[in-house]
């Protein structure tokens, strides 16, 4: 005899995410849509004024800390939480981790919303934007400087590699909205298919560089940063720490979206993908105390100052959330995969805000502290992300799901919302009846 | 014999591999120790902080120079920045111990480094040293503000301009603008005790060499500072108390750009390695795809649904 709990465990553990189903059943437009879209409203406007008026009035960025959260929080955090295409898309198509094609999609779409709006805000953050035309002439950049393979990389991947990648959601949208364009569709998808292999590799380079070159970004500042973030292993620190925050993104993400739409879990891929991240932090802590005692700045923990402080917090945190995360697999518990996911990330982020910010230390009397409209705008583009992201969960098949959720989408809309003609996805075509033999006759 | 595509490709890859890592690790790009080139008409500044009376001319005389309003927002009387800002590339600024026995006043500009940490992290080359004269200038229409000088400086000299819709960063170009019409830099050309004098880097080394010689025990170490610190600056500074307290600090015989980049340019060199990388992953993934898209397709047999790939 097995008691209920056990019996729901087992039955938990036969869910297989065979199918990519959009989230269907939920209006787009509802309060916390409209607050989002207030915020974004607002951050436009405060842009206006910044680009009016300056960085200066605007922002809490001074002669000493020429860098405000616009860049390490929108830029350097962000970007990392949204590199699961790189970390996630690597473990499942250079090791072939296939269990992790079921997060494909949501990686690479917080992977292209984040980068999105991480580059609008560098494009706002830089005094003078008008300038970025230089980036057209390769000879003119420098080639040996870590900014300019940032901005460089950043921008042709989000906008080439990725963007190419997060097509193939859009494409079946078409296919199913209208069976008139299935030729079509199936003529684009043959080709990008075709092209995939070297749009994929790309999509893991161009990463791979800028986001160790972020790290390599302050290593110039040498002395400044306090030796327990500067060191010659920054940028391997700093792509080390996006991987296993950016798993800790999409998982947890996957998550959070299964719980507020009621989609069930599979558990087998959500294991997986927390051993890789327990693996990837514990790596992470080992290399990073190595190299602490290595260069003998192990003492500077142990005073008792703010450096000290922030080294432990993040130091424990993410530990904590490592720990949590090898715990939950051994007790199949979501709840603390899920708190795991977040612990480690958070400290993640405190590890990639670090270097430029807390642990900058330029001169003793200078203090940064964002502004308000820093914080407002600084919001608004994350905000402007988070819609972005409700918008496509809802209307393309990105979220991972069991094969019955697409039948249970494909009645839903046949029988509860019959007169819904512009949703798509079920216009001209029906699911489930002719789909395999349009795909036949399409090969 | 003839060879297969197949093996022509693989037979490249073999070689590029070796060839690819041979050119990051063994590529001569600063090497340590390796003595940073003098551009052939280094011109630069000594300044004498044992000479130096601290009367400030050459802080009007350098805003006159470059065109700049005075920087009077402190009391909006008086032309006394208290450090660099964007109205201001030189500066006087006075050093005091605790004690009050001992100062010293020091006049702040840019070092003109031989080596420049700003110029190595400009992204478009906004920032960029004269390869004859060896001036550190600012190009406004390559510069896109995004103030990684402000960060990577040693010595904390390019300053953004906060205010206003087309910001510009102002640093000491060594009054560029004078040296071609035949004049002196607007700092040197009115200091009335001859603390800073202008010159050709070497005459300017050789004059505090003497200085050094003719007074022992009266300079900080008998040390010029610039001579060979960070790889060498332009702009040389003789003191009788600790440079550090000068705001000069300590940073060693090798230049920051060499000392910290040296592996991120490396890796970069030629762009080898990332090209081999590349070619290595497309190879990888090519089989992967294909594996995925056959199961695809197989998934679509068995439960009647499009494949999604």
């Amino acid at each position: 005899m097995s008691s209920p709990s056990q019996a729901i465990k087992q039955d938990q553990s036969k869910i297989r995410w065979e199918r990519y189903v959009p989230v269907y059943g939920f209006p787009v437009v509802n309060s916390f849509f409209l607050g989002l879209a207030a915020l974004v409203l607002v951050a436009l406007i405060l842009t206006a004024v910044r680009e009016l008026a300056g960085l200066g009035p605007v922002s809490g960025m001074n002669d000493t800390y020429g860098w405000g959260i616009w860049k390490t929080f929108n830029v350097m955090v962000l970007t990392a939480l949204g590199s699961g295409a790189f970390a996630v898309g690597i473990a499942a198509w250079v090791f072939r981790r296939k269990r992790m094609h079921s997060l494909m999609r949501m990686a690479l779409l917080t992977s292209f919303l984040a980068y999105a709006c991480g580059l609008l805000l560098l494009g706002i953050d830089a005094g003078r934007p008008w300038n970025f035309y230089w980036m057209v002439f390769p000879w003119k950049w420098n080639m040996h400087s870590p900014l300019a393979e940032v901005a460089i990389c950043m921008s042709i991947y989000a906008m080439i590699p990725l963007a190419v990648e997060n097509i193939p959601p859009v494409l079946e949208r078409l296919w199913y909205f209208d069976s008139r364009l299935r030729p079509v569709v199936s003529i684009m998808e043959r080709r990008l298919h075709y092209f995939f292999p070297w749009i994929i590799a790309a999509a893991y380079l161009l990463p791979g560089m800028h986001q160790s070159s972020l790290g390599a970004l302050m290593l110039l500042a040498g002395e400044r940063v306090h030796p327990l973030w500067q060191t010659p292993w920054l940028p391997v620190l700093y792509l080390g720490a996006a991987c296993f925050m950016s798993f800790g993104c999409v998982a947890g993400t996957t998550m959070l979206c299964c719980l507020i739409w009621k989609r069930a879990m599979d558990m087998d891929v959500l294991d997986e993908a927390a051993r890789i991240t327990n693996w990837l932090i514990f790596g992470w802590l080992g290399l990073r105390l190595f190299d602490i005692i290595f260069r003998g700045a192990l003492g500077t923990a142990f005073r008792f100052d703010r450096f000290a402080g922030v080294f432990w917090l993040e130091t424990i945190l993410i530990s904590a959330g490592g720990w949590l995360l090898i715990w939950s697999v051994r007790k199949r518990d979501p709840q603390k995969m899920f708190v795991g996911y977040v612990l480690s990330s958070f400290g993640g982020m405190i590890y990639r805000f670090s270097p430029t910010t807390l642990a900058f230390r330029p001169n003793p009397e200078a203090l940064y502290f964002p502004a308000t409209i820093e914080v407002l705008v600084s919001l608004g583009f994350i905000s402007l992300g988070v819609l972005g992201f409700l918008i496509a969960v809802k209307r393309l098949a990105i979220l991972p799901a069991p094969l019955q959720e697409w039948y249970d989408m494909a009645s839903y809309f046949r029988f509860r919302r019959p007169y819904i003609r512009w949703t798509g996805y079920f216009k001209f075509g029906y699911f489930g009846e002719e789909e395999s033999g349009t795909a036949a006759g399409s090969d | 014999m003839a060879i297969t595509r197949r093996q022509l490709f693989a037979r490249v890859g073999k070689g590029a591999v070796p060839a690819a890592v041979a050119i990051t690790v063994g590529t001569d790009v600063l090497k340590a120790a390796e003595p940073i080139p003098v551009p052939s008409a280094a011109v630069g500044l000594l300044y004498d902080a044992t000479i130096c009376i601290g009367c400030k001319a050459c802080v009007a005389a350098c805003a006159e120079a470059n065109n700049t309003d005075p920087d009077t927002r402190r009391d909006s009387l008086h032309q006394a920045p208290s450090d660099l800002n964007d109205l201001t590339r030189n500066v006087i600024k006075l050093y005091k111990s605790d004690d009050d026995k001992e100062y010293s006043f020091v006049k702040r500009q840019c070092m003109h480094c031989l080596d420049p940490a700003c110029a190595a992290g400009c992204p478009f080359q906004a920032l960029h040293k004269d390869p004859e004269t060896g001036i550190v200038g600012w190009t406004p229409e390559k510069c896109i503000g995004c103030r990684y000088c402000t960060i990577t400086c040693p010595y904390h000299i390019p300053r953004f301009q906060w205010a206003g819709f087309n910001p510009r960063v102002t640093k000491c170009e060594l009054c560029r603008h004078r040296l071609e019409k035949g004049l002196k830099p607007g700092c040197t050309s009115v200091c009335p005790t001859g603390a800073v004098i202008f010159g050709p880097r070497p005459v300017l080394l050789l004059e505090a060499k003497r200085r050094i010689q003719n007074h022992p025990g009266r300079y900080y170490q008998d040390r010029i500072y610039g001579e060979r610190d960070n790889g060498g600056t332009q702009s040389l500074y003789l003191s009788h108390v600790p440079f550090e307290k000068l705001g000069l600090p300590e940073l060693g015989p090798e230049s920051v750009p060499a000392r910290t980049l040296r592996w991120q340019r490396r890796f970069y060199q030629y762009f080898a390695l990332p090209a081999v990388l590349y070619a290595g992953l497309v190879q990888v993934i090519r089989k992967s795809v294909k594996g995925h898209e056959e199961e695809a397709h197989e998934r679509e047999k068995q439960t009647g649904l499009r494949a999604q790939l």
